[in-house]
């Protein structure tokens, strides 16, 4: 039996009294990507923070590698790269010196040279030496991935990746999620548009009034009705 | 455990370097402070050891508790704490790292505080001032243990929570006491074993807000 690399069993999150997802079923295996669509304020961020173990559940569980989130071990979490919306990023060091930072919390063996060449793949050696203050909006979300994927982790989960990227941007995080599903890693992406990842077929779901849905059944607007109905 | 300990630490270090946010803050705190005291107290009090150790214990607090709360909110700046959270690193590390980086800033603001505190109350440079940098440095380490720790929990609180900033507030006190009650007795030339009692609270101290910070940070910053 292969082990999801990521998984919800009906996982609910309430804010206050407001349920914000409800029940969410969600498995990610090996070499698979999911691209979780929804509308604005659907529950695709808190999704993410859920799976990630940053937010509280109130009922089901999130799971990682086979292992409840929150007794997720250290070395596990070396596995996994995260953007979130904020991009995490200390904005008075240079760009260098945040993946230089990040590659030494992964622990990776040389961390410069790891910076260096994450700088290179995500088109930042012009802007190197400048604090991530003084990154424009898109630069900086390249940043953002180049800092989640530092760690080589076998699975991503990015909040929308390609808000805010240039068109070679967007091309080079598709490629680097082909790698990722190549050499047998999982991606989980969430989108307010459908998107589709070059070289693979994720599954794609869409999250409506808190239920994860597969976007291939997305109830026409008829059946929403009726949905509501019930 | 000790390379995450290491790059939080220089991180914190290169950060504050180029903000110099914390020390800068913290001298010019520490400054007014004093000046206030020695205006206040005039000639015949200030010259008095109880007065010289009552005002270094003032400046101590006034700029160690911003200190925390400023160090921490760097961390919350642009999510940073959820980037660490997300990261291998144990939450006991984190606090450790952040506890030393606090210390040392409020460390080299210390110094500088001590300076201006021998030239405004005309105190000797002695082997007595030498005395002090050990009680000191144990009041550092516990004011940083206990203030970065509250830090965190007021950090995530809104606004009408804020009374349980002032409910903590106590916990500071048999530390100052200690801390106060040694330095004079140090100033004043009193021989170590006057000093031992009050070392022993501090060092007691220490050590409980250190390992409370250490066993309930994974919950508090979460
Ligand atoms: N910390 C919080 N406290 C209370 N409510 C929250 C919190 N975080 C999110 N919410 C609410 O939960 C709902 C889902 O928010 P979420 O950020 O997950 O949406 P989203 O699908 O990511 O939207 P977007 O496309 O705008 O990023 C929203 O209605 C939001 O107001
Ligand atoms: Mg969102």
């Amino acid at each position: 039996m292969t082990t999801a690399l990521v998984e919800a069993l009906s996982l609910s999150v309430m804010f206050g009294l407001r349920p914000v997802l409800t029940e969410v079923n969600l498995k990610l295996e090996r070499g698979r990507a999911a691209v979780i669509t929804g509308a604005n304020g659907a529950g695709k961020s808190t999704l993410v923070h859920a799976l990630c173990g940053l937010i509280g559940l109130s009922a089901g569980q999130a799971r990682m590698f086979g292992q409840d989130i929150r007794r997720l071990r250290a070395d596990d979490r070396r596995r996994v790269g995260v953007t979130l919306h904020r991009s995490m990023l200390y904005l008075n060091l240079t760009a260098r010196e945040n993946l230089e930072f990040y590659a030494k919390l992964n622990a990776c063996q040389k961390p410069s040279e790891q910076a260096a060449r994450w700088l290179e793949r995500l088109g930042l050696g012009a802007v190197a030496e400048q604090r991530a203050r003084d990154l424009s909006r898109g630069m900086e979300q390249r940043l953002a991935l180049a800092r989640a994927m530092i760690g080589e982790p076998e699975l991503v989960l990015f909040d929308e990746p390609f808000a805010s990227l240039d068109r070679q941007g967007a091309a080079v995080v598709g490629e680097l999620i082909q790698e990722l599903l190549a050499r047998g890693g999982a991606a989980l992406l969430t989108s307010h548009e459908p998107l589709t990842v070059k070289g693979a077929e994720p599954e794609n779901y869409q999250l409506v009034s808190g239920r994860l849905l597969p976007a291939a059944a997305q109830p026409s607007r008829r059946t929403a009705w009726r949905w509501m109905l019930t | 455990m000790l390379t995450g300990f290491c790059a939080l630490l220089h991180k914190d270090l290169t950060l504050e370097r180029r903000g110099g946010r914390v020390v800068i803050e913290l001298c010019v705190l520490s400054l007014l402070v004093l000046v206030v005291l020695v205006v206040a107290y005039g000639p015949e009090t200030g010259g008095r050891p109880e007065s010289a150790a009552g005002a270094l214990w003032v400046a101590l607090i006034l700029s160690g508790l911003p200190g925390a709360s400023l160090a921490v909110a760097a961390e919350h700046e642009n999510d940073c704490l959820t980037g660490l959270r997300l990261s291998p690193l144990e939450p006991a590390t984190i606090y450790a790292a952040k506890v030393a980086a606090v210390a040392l800033s409020m460390a080299v603001s210390q110094a500088a505080t001590l300076l201006l505190l021998v030239l405004f109350f005309n105190l000797q440079f002695d082997l007595n001032l030498l005395r002090l940098i050990p009680i000191l440095l144990l009041g550092t380490l516990g004011l940083c243990a206990l203030s970065t720790l509250l830090g965190t929990i007021t950090s995530r609180l809104r606004a009408g929570e804020m009374l349980l900033a002032l409910l903590t507030a106590p916990l500071y006190v048999p530390e100052l006491i200690a801390g106060v009650k040694a330095s004079a007795a140090v100033l004043s030339g009193a021989s170590l074993a006057a000093v031992v009692l009050p070392l022993k609270i501090l060092a007691a101290c220490d050590l409980l807000f250190v390992v409370c910070g250490y066993l309930l940070f994974e919950y508090l910053a979460g």
